[in-house]
């Protein structure tokens, strides 16, 4: 079967939390010095999107939004399979909140055209937030099933299992079609032959890099600098705290014996 | 006057505990604001809930009951939340949404809709003021009062980040189940009860529910539980929860729980984890064993009345927080602390 045409996946590049390395002592992170990763979340969303294309057809294409490194991810997921990338890369997004990067996105993929299906991470690990997926559809004024975990296409409608607290549901949605992937999706394959290849290749012919990496800015997409970066964003974060050692009083107790009667006391 | 709205979740017709929770937060809020609370509850055959989130805090309620309406689904929701608050004159100035899979699949969008800000998954709330003086965003600059500080862990939660978002109401905030505490139920409150217009287009009713699957769990659910007694990697194997389960068998209803090493070892089932990634507990007694005691873990046992650790590195991180310590091999001390436990 092969139905589907156009395939987006959404995917971010983030400091990796699991290195020491760019993190301040006071727990901020100085964004150069630390080592950056594809979002690990989006490694579920860029296998959904290979599924989709394998099972239904389709060309996938790849779209982040960050500083010009963030082209390593694209490279990355052209390993994987993907078959063409955007990079959204502006300093007037530096900054943006869920609202201003959702709307950057949302003009991308009008840029971009018609789409059948467009596969979101859960979540950042740096925004940490889960909101620019739903704001994405929200825009596109399309439907969306969060948390999936399992899907399949069936008479042109998606068929989808996603979280909720407890168990799960099974819903049934038309295309176009916005889909969260839950961290219970599929993990990752191995980069593909073809794709490191395809890779190596770029890396050389700046012509072929041209043919598979699309670089826009603001202007390309048609965006409004207004709703962008800091200024564009509703929220501001006014201030970080580390967050405080609560008691530093905890009473060391000499062994069992001392601790069944505290407990008992406790318990009371 | 000014409003905070929560939005009220329920399965099958029976409020969530979030529902009491997100009241209760509202509760504290609108007391320094001098404001009401008022609850948005979408559903079917519903109305025999109202009285109960009267009692919860609400002044009054917005009602929508539909068909299509007796379960969550993002468009419907969407489409009558939004309509409504945008034919407000005066919108409110607050709106928290759980953050469940409901209100984090719906929330966003609203946001959207009324180009509000939203903080995600938020662990405290308060009110204060906001003095913006920025050179590159004069437009926006000035004095703003009566804020929203929506307060969150951020960057891996070794800090915790205050994000507002003045401009625009409602100021809007999805609150981590678990978190906030509902306040004593006041019986026989009265309250208003507004309904609310239902215009459902096609498009809106588009998604399909074709089932819904949820545990029934007979075992005692680890938010709400009074006692537990959580492991962590220093257990060293899945059998050390035997050990675990002894020292719980002590106890009238305590739980296991444990920390993601754990989970990720495969020892214990997801369900048991505790922590930011996992459940939020409020216990009134904890004992962690072989736990190290790491920010994300600690997000989600800080409200313990009482902490007990075990752990046989005395600088482990945990000691900075627990109220009461034995530093030692859990091996050892926790056979000696069941033979006391039972001789009692
Ligand atoms: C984004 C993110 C989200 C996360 N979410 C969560 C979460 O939700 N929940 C969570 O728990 N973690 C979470 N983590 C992981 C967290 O950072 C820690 O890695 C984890 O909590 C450590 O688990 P632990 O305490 O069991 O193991 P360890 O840190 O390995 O600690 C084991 C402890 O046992 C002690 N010990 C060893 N042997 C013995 C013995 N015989 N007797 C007594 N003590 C002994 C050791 O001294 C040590 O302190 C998250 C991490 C990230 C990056
Ligand atoms: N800058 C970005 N570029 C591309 N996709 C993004 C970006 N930010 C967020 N997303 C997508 O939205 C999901 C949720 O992100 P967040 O709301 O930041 O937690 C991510 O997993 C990505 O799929």
């Amino acid at each position: 079967m092969s139905f589907l045409k156009n395939i987006f996946v959404l995917i971010k590049q983030v400091p990796d939390q699991g290195s020491k390395a760019g993190v301040n002592l006071d727990g901020t992170i100085d964004r150069a010095k630390a080592r950056r990763m594809l979002n690990p979340f989006d490694r579920y969303a860029l296998q959904a999107a290979l599924d989709a294309k394998k099972n239904y057809g389709g060309q996938i294409t790849a779209i982040t939004m960050g500083p010009p490194l963030a082209i390593e991810i694209l490279f990355e997921a052209l390993e994987h399979g993907v078959d063409n990338t955007i990079l959204l890369s502006d300093r007037s997004l530096a900054g943006s909140d869920t609202w201003a990067t959702s709307y950057a996105l949302k003009k991308t993929i009008n840029y971009l055209g018609e789409f059948d299906l467009i596969f979101c991470g859960l979540q950042t690990t740096d925004g940490d937030t889960a909101q620019v997926g739903s704001q994405i559809a929200e825009r596109l004024n399309i439907p969306q099933i969060t948390y999936c975990e399992d899907f399949k296409i069936e008479n042109e409608k998606i068929i989808a299992r996603r979280v909720i607290e407890g168990g799960h549901q099974t819903l049934k949605a038309p295309l176009p079609c916005l889909i969260t992937v839950a961290n219970s999706y599929k993990a990752l394959k191995y980069k593909t032959i073809h794709g490191a290849k395809l890779v190596q290749d770029i890396m050389r012919e700046e012509e072929k890099k041209n043919k598979y990496i699309k670089i826009l800015n603001i202007n390309d997409i048609k965006a409004n600098p207004d709703f962008l970066g800091i200024k564009g964003s509703p929220t501001i974060v006014s201030k970080t705290e580390k967050i405080s050692e609560i008691s530093g009083n905890c009473k060391i107790l000499k062994g069992s014996k001392e601790l069944s009667l505290e407990l008992k006391e406790i318990l009371k | 006057m000014k409003e905070i709205l929560v939005l009220a979740e329920h399965v099958d017709n029976k409020l969530s505990p979030i529902t009491f929770e997100l009241l209760g937060a509202a509760r504290s809020l609108a007391d320094k604001l001098q404001a009401r609370v008022a609850c948005f509850l979408l559903g079917y055959n519903i109305k025999d809930q109202i009285q109960a989130l009267f009692s919860a805090g609400a002044d009054r309620v917005y009602i929508a009951e539909h068909p299509e309406l007796k379960d969550y689904r993002t468009l419907p929701y969407n489409k009558i939340i939004s309509d409504y608050i945008s034919s407000l004159e005066i919108k409110p100035h607050i709106f928290l949404i759980g953050a469940t899979t409901t209100g984090r699949d719906l929330a966003p969008r609203l946001a959207c809709k009324f180009n509000s800000g939203l903080t995600a998954d938020c662990t405290e709330l308060d009110i204060g003021e906001f003095d913006y003086n920025s050179k590159t965003d004069i437009k926006r600059s000035g004095l703003y009062k009566d804020c929203l500080y929506a307060i969150r862990p951020s960057f891996g939660e070794s800090l915790k980040a205050r994000i507002l978002g003045p401009w625009n109401n409602p100021q809007m905030a999805t609150i981590r189940p678990g978190i906030m505490l509902p306040i004593k139920p006041i019986e026989n409150k009265q309250g208003e009860i507004i309904e609310v217009p239902i215009n459902l287009t096609k498009n809106d009713l588009e998604i399909e529910i074709i089932e819904s699957f949820r545990e029934i769990n007979n075992e005692i659910d680890l938010s709400s539980a009074e006692i537990i007694i959580e492991g962590g990697y220093g257990l060293a194997n899945a059998q050390g929860f035997d050990l675990l389960r002894e020292l719980a068998g002590c106890f009238n209803n305590a739980s296991l729980g444990a920390t993601r090493k754990v989970i990720d070892e495969g020892w214990m089932p997801y369900k048991y984890q505790i922590g930011q990634t996992g459940k939020t507990v409020r216990p009134k007694l904890l004992i962690a064993c072989g736990v190290s005691g790491a920010i994300q873990q600690r997000i989600g046992i800080q409200n313990a009345g009482c902490i007990v650790a075990i752990n046989k590195d005395a600088c482990a991180p945990i000691f900075r927080f627990a109220h009461y310590g034995i530093i030692g091999d859990l091996y050892h001390v926790i056979p000696e602390l069941i033979k006391e436990l039972k001789e009692f």
